[in-house]
């Protein structure tokens, strides 16, 4: 690593200043480049790879004629695609808003002066800290007819006559997997809005509990603008995490009852269950317009300063 | 925020954080309950009490089911995956925050996008550059794949955390007669150091957690990682949830006393890398 | 800022752990990781461009044999079949691999591999898999093996030998078969003879009146998958045997719009309406049926028999309980489909396609296989297999192969094509009647959506 280092020469300031720049910015360039080549392997190779194939009607196995927009046109017309499109809109829409707004208020709680804080910190990193499938798969159980708790307990505490169908319902499905997938994402929200709150500087709730202001205006015109673009980064974070989400609807419901939580990531791997990975790109493809703007938004965001 | 609580406040305030308490734990706890039941008693006769409770799951996973084995396979994948993505990103992420060059915020950008890609979209064609590497069937391959989304992640947690620390340190470094990257090793990397150990913990769990892709890139069983050998329980129609159970709190235990005891840092790690860009 | 103190010291103590646990496992760990980690990670960056070249093979001296085998219930069955390879390897010593793939995987696990050239040098699948993989000529042709092994074992079973006549195999074998499954009706015999059914139902409607001996939540009378798994495709079984047809003799119409669909669909909505499907049943997996008998929340259940291997093991006491039976016919007609047979297939990748031969051979023989059978719930696929005590012996066994001289064909009397497979692995039937039962549309609607869906599939192979 030495060789780059510069050697010191006595040359005149304004070269010095040049050479300076030239030597930073190929210093940058190697620096940056693991994570680069790394990079582009990994990912920008085989992005653009499904792209292309999504525009073929490629199988597994056969290299697949340009069919221009096939794919999409079959995709559109598809019942399952309609529906979809509709459960991951509801299942983002309404896990986020959920976490947003018990998220922020367990923050909160949790910023009070409570005996044991760190003590109870740990304890909400734990759904966090568990392998998803460990943690969806234990869901599944807990909602399942047969020798799950959920079930027991209503039945032994005589609160329902016959077994809930938790995951097998088409009211209920949809709301057990915003539940499991509440339980195990809130804690990301949590930590972050907590962290925020404490860089809120004291002096703010002072100076304005000064002016009169209660808790409502105090939350409203000092915490919300202080942790705002917290919020608006774990917002848009999570959003990409959990659209992208395959173990809780894979492991939980595959997709049932009758497409009620079929969701994208979950059509796409049964388009390869048929071989046909033209389709299965199509369907990832169609959402990436979202994610691009999604993506965009983070961007933008965590370049602001 | 404000103040003493009231006595009342507090009431509520216990009240609702024992309702927060039983609803993060009793999934653990059933998880843990179901690992010592035999078969017959889950489905015969659940209960939420460990009746007949017996280590006879965690025995078969241990003595038939090689299950040392895939720990120690996922020990190897986690923690190198981890020290490389780790080191790899911390020069990049310096990289992008300190040096000037061209296209430098399109290279940001651009590591930001790959974070972004659907997982499922990647599968088919990484198989295909794995097996042109030929890293198919090895952990180093794994390993490998698990940069995609470790060194984006770790590479822009870092970069927050490099903005936090104050240009000037290493200036004055340089002044004394420092190189550039010796300022990053002794002054930067030193102060950066809960974020380091905020990237290594996410970076860790994810390689940890990870199993779409261990499943589709190792097929011999003495190369399985642990989340694949819990998955491999299910047998076409049969859930061994008792087997399933032991082997899930087995695969959660490390990664929970990781998180202990890297809570702080991962609060903090978060505050000033992912959040307070 | 002094906190900052405390930190400190954690991280030495962390990054020891960690060096420690790195250092542990001798072989794959760099010993200086953080040294060697960029060239660790960079190397393969440089050699992309170089393997773009020719798909290297690499020019092994001490080759490997690498076989995948399907992971089923029985874990004896499975390690007989690990074991019996590792010794013919020995034998002719040859090094082997041999892998079980979790069945539920097989698709994407091969998949993947064929699109990474990485498929191993034989492995075990079924006849839906391998039309697929036809169509791309993936497999090797292996006609004479066929004819060779099926005579040494006095001969394949009619029926095992009409299966692997698909016409999509255009009068070729593409491989040797080794098993073959089908679903028998378990019945609670204690619970329905206590009700007075003491026979086993003959039809359907039948089975729909004994399982009104249910008697909710404590047991549900059908434990039949309404939901989007492969156990779930009984119900296109139970349409077929009303006279419904899920498409023309040519197989490239859709049918399914009938009076006999519409016949079957309402019988099925009723019996779901009078609460005799056990509530999971519209969301159940693969397990779900199991599960609820092994709850003993079931009085019916179709099943390969994975629940009897349970109750062998683990609850002798429901064993005794349960009685077993060919499955019921419909108004129309009786079918008892076998499911399709396993077969042993050589990539067309193949590196040791000899060896693989050699070794389809070895595995086929008689003691070998008599004892397969036992623990894996298969009916015998040859004449010389059927000797095996337990085909009169245990009950399922019976059963099985009562299947594979009696049953029906998969997909019979449709024609079974990549079509009717993808039919299938889409749960169209079982959609379609979660559509009346959950989503409460009406009977034609979800029929006439079906069938658009179904021609939309047919269409895609015209």
């Amino acid at each position: 690593m030495e060789q780059v280092a510069p050697s010191p020469s006595p040359i005149q300031a304004k070269r010095r200043r040049f050479s300076m720049y030239q030597r930073d910015s190929m210093l940058g360039y190697f620096l940056v480049a693991p994570v680069v080549i790394c990079l582009s392997i990994l990912v920008i190779y085989p992005f653009f790879f499904a792209i292309w194939i999504s525009f073929t009607d490629r199988m597994i196995g056969q290299g697949g004629n340009f069919i221009g927009l096939g794919n999409y046109r079959y995709l559109f017309n598809w019942i399952d695609f309609q529906a979809t499109v509709r459960n991951t809109i509801v299942l983002v829409v309404s896990l986020q808003s959920m976490k947003l707004v018990l998220g922020l208020s367990i923050a909160m709680l949790l910023n009070q002066e409570i005996r044991g804080r760190q003590l109870w910190r740990s304890l909400i990193l734990i759904p966090w800290a568990m392998p998803a499938f460990v943690a969806f798969i234990t869901w599944k159980l807990l909602f399942y007819p047969q020798g799950g708790a959920f079930n027991f307990i209503l039945l032994q505490t005589g609160l329902a006559e016959t077994h809930v169908g938790f995951l097998s319902s088409k009211a209920l499905a949809m709301p057990s997997v915003i539940t499991a997938s509440f339980w195990r994402g809130f804690p990301f929200w949590v930590i972050s809005f907590l962290a925020a709150l404490q860089n809120v500087p004291q002096e703010l709730y002072e100076a304005s509990a000064i002016d009169g202001a209660g808790p409502w205006q105090r939350f409203r015109h000092v915490t919300v603008p202080s942790i705002r673009h917290v919020v608006l980064v774990v917002v848009l974070l999570s959003t990409i995490w959990t659209t992208n989400s395959f173990e809780a609807v894979w492991l939980m419901t595959q997709g049932g009852p009758s497409n009620a939580t079929m969701t994208f990531p979950v059509l796409a791997y049964f388009g390869l269950q048929n071989l046909r990975i033209a389709e299965a790109a199509s369907v990832s493809v169609s959402m990436l317009p979202i994610f691009g703007f999604l993506a965009f938004i983070v961007a933008k965001l965590l370049q602001e300063d | 925020m404000l103040g003493r609580l009231t006595a009342r406040q507090k009431v509520v305030y216990y009240l609702l954080l024992i309702l927060l308490a039983i609803f993060i734990l009793f999934p653990v706890y059933y998880m843990l309950i179901v690992s010592l039941k035999l078969p017959k008693d889950i489905y015969r006769s659940p209960s939420l009490l460990p009746i007949n409770a017996t280590l006879q799951n965690y025995v078969v996973l241990f003595t038939k089911q090689n299950f040392l084995q895939n720990i120690r396979n996922s020990l190897v994948v986690s923690i190198s995956a981890t020290l490389i993505s780790v080191f790899i990103s911390c020069l990049a992420a310096y990289s992008l925050v300190r040096l000037r060059y061209r296209y430098r915020d399109w290279i940001g950008r651009l590591i930001l996008f790959t974070y972004l890609t659907p997982g499922a979209l990647l599968f088919i064609p990484l198989a295909v550059i794995i097996a042109r590497l030929q890293l198919g069937n090895k952990l180093e391959g794994l390993i490998f794949v698990y940069l995609t989304f470790s060194a984006p992640l770790s590479t822009w947690l870092m970069m927050g955390y490099f903005r936090s620390i104050p240009a000037d340190l290493e200036e004055q470094a340089m002044v004394d007669g420092s190189t550039r990257l010796g300022a990053l090793f002794r002054i930067v990397l030193p102060l950066a150091t809960p974020g380091l150990i905020a990237v290594s913990v996410f970076t860790f769990t994810g390689a940890w957690n990870e199993l779409l892709y261990a499943l589709i890139f190792i097929t011999s069983p003495s190369k399985q990682t642990v989340p694949v050998a819990v998955s491999y329980l299910i047998t076409g129609d049969v859930f061994r949830w008792g087997l399933i159970m032991a082997g899930s709190v087995s695969a959660a235990l490390p990664v929970m006393v990781l998180y202990y005891l890297g809570q702080r840092f991962v609060v903090q790690g978060l505050a000033t890398g992912a959040v307070k860009g | 800022m002094q906190k900052m103190f405390g930190r400190f010291s954690l991280l030495p103590v962390l990054l020891l752990a960690a060096l420690l646990l790195a250092a542990c496992p001798p072989a794959a760990t760099p010993a200086e990781p953080a040294a060697e980690a960029p060239a660790e990670a960079e190397a393969p960056a440089a050699e992309a461009p170089a393997a773009e070249a020719p798909a290297a093979e690499a020019p092994d001296s001490d080759a490997v044999f690498t076989y995948w085998g399907g992971l089923i219930f029985s874990d004896t069955a499975n390690q007989m079949l690990v074991d019996r390879i590792t010794q013919w390897g020995e034998e002719k010593g040859i090094k082997t691999d041999v892998v079980m793939i979790n069945q539920n995987e097989t698709t994407q696990r091969v998949s993947a591999a064929i699109e990474a050239g990485t498929l191993p040098d034989a492995l075990d699948m079924g006849t839906g898999l391998i039309l697929q993989l036809i169509e791309t000529d993936q497999l090797e042709i292996l006609d004479d093996l066929y004819a060779e092994i099926g005579e040494a074992h006095g001969g394949w079973m009619p029926s095992v030998a009409a299966l692997t006549a698909v016409p999509a195999f255009k009068g070729h074998q593409y491989g040797i078969p080794f098993g073959i499954g089908g679903n028998v009706l378990f019945r609670r015999a204690d619970v329905l003879e206590a009700a007075g059914y003491m026979e086993a139902p003959q039809t359907w409607e039948e089975l729909g009146e004994m399982a009104k001996a249910q008697n909710p939540p404590e047991t549900y009378g059908i434990g039949f998958a309404l939901s989007n798994v492969g156990d779930a495709n009984l119900t296109t079984t139970m349409l077929q045997s009303w006279g419904g047809r899920i498409a023309d003799d040519e197989g490239k119409t859709c049918t399914i719009d009938s009076q006999e669909t519409r016949d079957f669909l309402s019988w099925i909505t009723t019996a779901f309406a009078d609460g005799l499907f056990p509530p999971g049943a519209t969301t159940w997996d693969g397990a779900g049926d199991n599960v609820a008998y092994q709850s003993g929340n079931a009085l019916f259940i179709a099943n390969p028999g994975s629940v009897y291997l349970y109750m062998r093991d683990n609850d002798p006491d429901l064993g005794d309980s349960t009685k077993y039976s060919a499955l019921p016919g419909g108004p129309v007609m009786r079918i008892a489909p076998m499911s399709s047979p396993n077969l042993r297939v050589i990539p067309s990748t193949s590196k040791h396609k000899e060896l693989a031969m050699d070794l389809f051979k070895y595995l086929a023989d008689d003691e070998f296989m008599a004892e397969y059978y036992y623990n894996a719930i298969y009916g015998p696929v040859a004449e010389s297999y059927k000797n095996a005590p337990i085909f009169t012996e245990g009950p399922v066994h019976v059963g099985l192969l009562d299947l594979v001289e009696n049953g029906t064909p998969p997909a019979y009397p449709d024609v079974d094509n990549v079509a009717f497979a993808e039919y299938g692995s889409n749960f169209l039937t079982p959609r379609m009647v979660q559509r009346v039962v959950v989503d409460g549309i009406s009977i034609d609607d979800a029929i006439a959506e079906t069938q658009t869906a179904c021609q939309a599939i047919y269409d895609k192979y015209q």
